[in-house]
């Protein structure tokens, strides 16, 4: 079948021809980058975003204050490398290097990255916003600030770099968390529709237990001590301990379950659906129903602290339902396969149906709502930095940037820059979307 | 049609109880008093210098909490260690609270805390009512006590008290008049330290607190239509709902109807062009539009239309401009209207780009359908095929759509609204939120869900009306 479809997509030069989901894995996802390539808009939103990956890896080289090589009293340094280890805590500085700012060190030799500033950098002697054309108070055009700078003088252009980077990672991060969530409840529901999900009363019940006493247990008692070590800095460890609790009384609970179902009791060990369509429906309605930034707003009003990273939780928290709705029907309608049906027949195990058989080829279609979902989660992380919330004090995002305008309405690059920048990423993801949906869809 | 309605009704009520839960929890979990914030002036911050004035402000501040509510027990149940009493919650204020709490969770033996507890205030009590003439040592001697009322670490107290002792310790007339109380105070912290049990904090228990809880008077008082009071400024929170409801409103269906009104034509008409340069036109440009953030454009518009800046301050400036009492609705609107303009643009042209890529698709499938062919092959004019026989089929994904930007509608743009300084929900909810203003956060969110729900319905219904192969029933 699939090769007769190639040959003819081969003969007829530009019209594909949809080979049908019996296809080999491989082969389709061959054929689908081959359409996706030939839509022009995606093929150059590809390019753009591998632009803006690369710059947001190499941003430090890019965008940075201090010398990216410089010969200090005959010896030499890399500054930009060095606070990677630095950060890693493999290295420290000099005290020398505490004294003096970075640009007023007496080197030998310095290499300066193209933009020499930092996103924190103040140059104080440029602040009250100057624009990229007027005359600036730089010693030479080397330290000229392209972009024009912001009320209390940072460099434009240097926070662009640094944003770029927390709309990707914004983007990458939120997205992964939403696509994990939503891949694995929206084919709960799809495939188990109909109360095919059938577990002995005994195990249903030793869960609750368990869910009680990891209540309990995981995070009752341990509130108080997560909240100290919060204080004191090291709440990874804290986490990891209520993880590794609730874990463990969720393995010994159906560990349990186990040697018990082997019993063979009448009453217990019936078997009773849990029609997880309903739940993870009911769940996905709930969800929609609030207003998405509202909610966002009401959880980082919870968390004190600012940080990115919480945003990038709660929005991948919250974000997911858009891709459980997309994978419910999409295996809704691969469950009716004839191959499923085969491989049902040839008595293969549930697990392996749903994740090696059923899976795969609904997953296609979901990749169309990630590219669009990314695309949100961007600009739902520079609405809240506009707003004034998420990235905090002293970090640096394209709505941050943004935000200033409002209150410089004479400086219309705090305005034209970020949000283009914006604009360009959001576009590129939402072209990417689209170019899948028409790699996708027959038509 | 009245039964598969009342279904789905029916089905919305765990919905609605699920965001009412959430909306609950989220206020529990965020930290900050809303009894002090409910006063406006902290009670206890007010230089106390007489035991009276101490109780005075107790009072004040128990009242606050019995008129907000705070003194019950927050939900139906809950789950705590056995250590636990369960009348904690009548124990105001807050802060005090979090500080026996911070202490049963490291010792688990509430006798001895609450023993050491009812000692810490007699003791504050007595050093009120001694005489001013002590003053020099009775400041090093209330410091700490003042202190010892927020501490839980058992270092912390420890020097605490050891400080108090050396204040007494120089003092013989403050050692006579205190000295009892603080040794006992002192006996009661051993205790507290020497019988700890922290076996009791590893035993759940869970215990009922009836119906006479927060939660449950929260959401009644909801379903009666009773919102609360604000805490920011002690209104009724409907007062303040309804104002920015009304405006919201305004804002978002006017911008609807001007996206449906340009963007159903130009949907439609790409779709009959499919493929023509207009189209491919339309739909680049549309496709663009939908990735502009709209509070960017709406910074944009600001900075460059109202500011005098650029020379082209066309329109006015950001919030709603004078309006004064006793203006009816209209009249309201009448004077808003310049002041809106800009914040509909903003509000109007995604919906503009998505309303109209959807119509263009659901045109697009009718005109392929055999039927489109057949009224074509029988002669009918383009114009009647494309109108009659093609839009008003591809009709029904605008209904749900038109239903499903009710949360969007109550929730207002949240950012529009903050760019513009317009005072409609989103703009009501940013401040709420902020300020933690929780009746109202709970009432916005609470009325998003109900608003939803009914959007969702009302689009069941149109369905049902606009094609009347649509049995509700069977669904």
């Amino acid at each position: 079948m699939s090769n007769k479809a190639n040959k003819t997509m081969e003969m007829q030069g530009t019209a594909a021809i949809w080979p049908g989901t019996t296809a080999p894995q491989h082969r389709l996802a061959g054929v689908i980058w081959q359409r996706f390539r030939r839509h022009r808009p995606a093929r150059w939103s590809a390019r753009v975003l591998l632009l803006l990956a690369m710059v947001a890896l190499l941003g430090d080289f890019i965008a940075n204050e201090k010398p990216l090589y410089c010969q200090l009293e005959g010896r030499h340094y890399f500054p930009v490398l060095r606070q990677y280890a630095v950060d890693a805590g493999l290295a420290s500085w000099e005290a020398r290097f505490f004294q003096k700012s970075w640009r007023e060190q007496p080197y030998e030799v310095v290499l300066f990255p193209p933009i020499p500033y930092s996103a924190g950098t103040i140059d104080s002697a440029n602040s009250g916003c100057k624009s990229p054309f007027t005359t600036q108070n730089t010693a030479s055009w080397r330290y000229r600030h392209w972009l024009g700078t912001d009320r209390l003088g940072h460099d434009i252009a240097a926070g662009m770099i640094a944003g770029t980077r927390v709309a990707l990672l914004v983007g990458l991060i939120a997205m992964s968390i939403a696509t994990l969530a939503g891949i694995l409840l929206g084919a709960l529901a799809g495939y188990f529709r109909e109360g095919e999900l059938r577990v002995t009363r005994i195990r249903l019940l030793l869960n609750l237990v368990a869910f009680f006493l990891a209540w309990f247990y995981g995070i009752e008692t341990q509130r108080f001590d997560l909240a100290e070590a919060a204080e004191n800095g090291n709440a990874a460890a804290a986490w990891l301990r209520i993880f590794a609790t609730v874990a463990g009384i969720f393995l010994l609970a159906n560990l349990l379950a186990r040697q018990l179902e082997r019993r063979g009791w009448p009453f217990l060990g019936k078997r009773l659906s849990l029609f997880p369509d309903l739940w993870v429906m009911r769940l996905v309605e709930v969800l929609d129903a609030i207003p998405g930034l509202l909610l966002l707003l009401a959880f980082l009003a919870v968390v004190q602290k600012s940080s990115v990273y919480y945003v990038m939780v709660v929005i991948g928290l919250l974000r997911w339902t858009g891709i459980a709705r997309y994978m419910r029907a999409e295996l809704l309608k691969v469950r009716n396969l004839a191959y499923i049906e085969a491989a049902r027949a040839m008595g293969f195990s549930t697990r392996r149906i749903l994740f090696r058989h059923a899976l795969p080829n609904a997953i296609g279609p979901v990749l169309i709502s990630v590219s669009f979902g990314i695309a949100a989660a961007i600009l739902l992380e520079s609405s809240l930095s506009f707003l004034g919330l998420g990235v905090a004090a002293e970090g640096t995002s394209w709505g941050k940037i943004l935000s200033d305008a409002r209150e410089n309405p004479a400086a219309w690059w705090l305005a034209v820059f970020p949000g283009g920048a914006i604009f360009l990423t959001v576009t590129a993801f939402n072209l990417i979307g689209e170019g899948l949906t028409r790699a996708y869809s027959p038509e | 049609m009245i039964a598969y309605l009342l279904k789905r009704l029916f089905l919305f009520i765990p919905t609605l109880l699920a965001v009412s839960l959430i909306a609950f929890g989220l206020s529990r979990l965020t930290p900050g008093d809303p009894v002090l914030h409910y006063l406006v002036t902290n009670p206890f911050e007010t230089s106390i210098s007489t035991p009276q004035a101490l109780q005075q402000a107790e009072k004040r501040y128990r009242q606050a909490a019995e008129t907000l509510g705070q003194d019950k027990p927050a939900f139906y149940f809950s789950v705590k260690a056995k250590a636990w009493p369960d009348t904690l919650h009548r124990i105001i204020p807050r802060d005090r609270r979090e500080t026996l709490e911070k202490l049963i969770a490291r010792y688990g033996n509430w006798e001895q805390i609450e023993a050491w507890h009812q000692e810490l205030r007699q003791l504050q009590l007595k050093s009120l009512s001694l005489p001013d003439s002590l003053d020099a040592s009775l400041v090093s001697f209330k410091v700490p006590l003042l202190e010892l009322a927020a501490a839980w670490r058992e270092a912390h107290l420890a020097s605490l008290l050891s400080e108090m002792q050396k204040a007494l310790d120089k003092d013989p007339v403050l050692a006579e008049a205190l000295g009892q109380d603080f040794s006992e105070l002192k006996q009661r912290f051993e205790a507290v330290r020497g019988k700890a049990t922290p076996g009791l904090l590893r035993i759940p228990s869970l215990r009922w607190h009836g119906t006479d809880n927060q939660y449950h008077h929260w959401l009644f008082s909801f379903l009666r239509g009773d919102l609360g009071v604000s805490l920011y400024d002690r209104r009724p929170v409907a007062d303040k709902v309804a104002p920015a409801l009304f405006w919201t409103l305004v804002l978002n269906l006017s911008a609807l109807a001007l996206a449906f009104l340009l963007a159903v034509p130009l949907g439609v008409w790409s779709a009959a062009r499919q493929g023509s340069r207009f189209d491919q036109l339309t739909s680049l440009g549309l496709f663009m539009l939908y990735s502009l953030p709209a509070f960017w454009v709406g910074t944009l518009l600001l900075v460059f239309f109202t500011t005098r800046e650029y020379g082209m301050n066309i329109f006015p400036g950001p919030g709603l401009g004078y309006l004064p009492a006793g203006l009816t609705w209209w009249e309201q609107i009448g004077r808003a209207a310049p002041h809106l303009i800009l914040p509909v643009i903003c509000l109007s042209y995604p919906a503009l780009a998505y309303i109209s890529r959807q119509a263009r698709g659901g045109m697009a499938e009718v005109l392929r359908q055999d039927f489109i062919r057949t009224a074509r092959a029988k002669g009918l004019p383009e114009q009647l095929v494309i109108w009659r026989h093609g839009f008003r089929n591809a009709l029904f994904p605008l209904i749900t759509m038109a239903a499903g930007v009710f949360p969007a509608i109550v929730a207002g743009s949240v950012t529009i609204e903050f760019i513009f300084n317009i005072p409609g929900m989103g703009w009501l909810s940013y401040h709420a939120i902020f300020s933690k203003d929780w009746p109202v956060v709970f009432s916005v969110l609470m009325l998003g869900g109900v608003l939803t729900i009914a959007g969702l319905l009302v689009a069941d219904i149109l369905y049902a009306l606009a094609d009347p192969r649509v049995k509700l029933d069977k669904a």
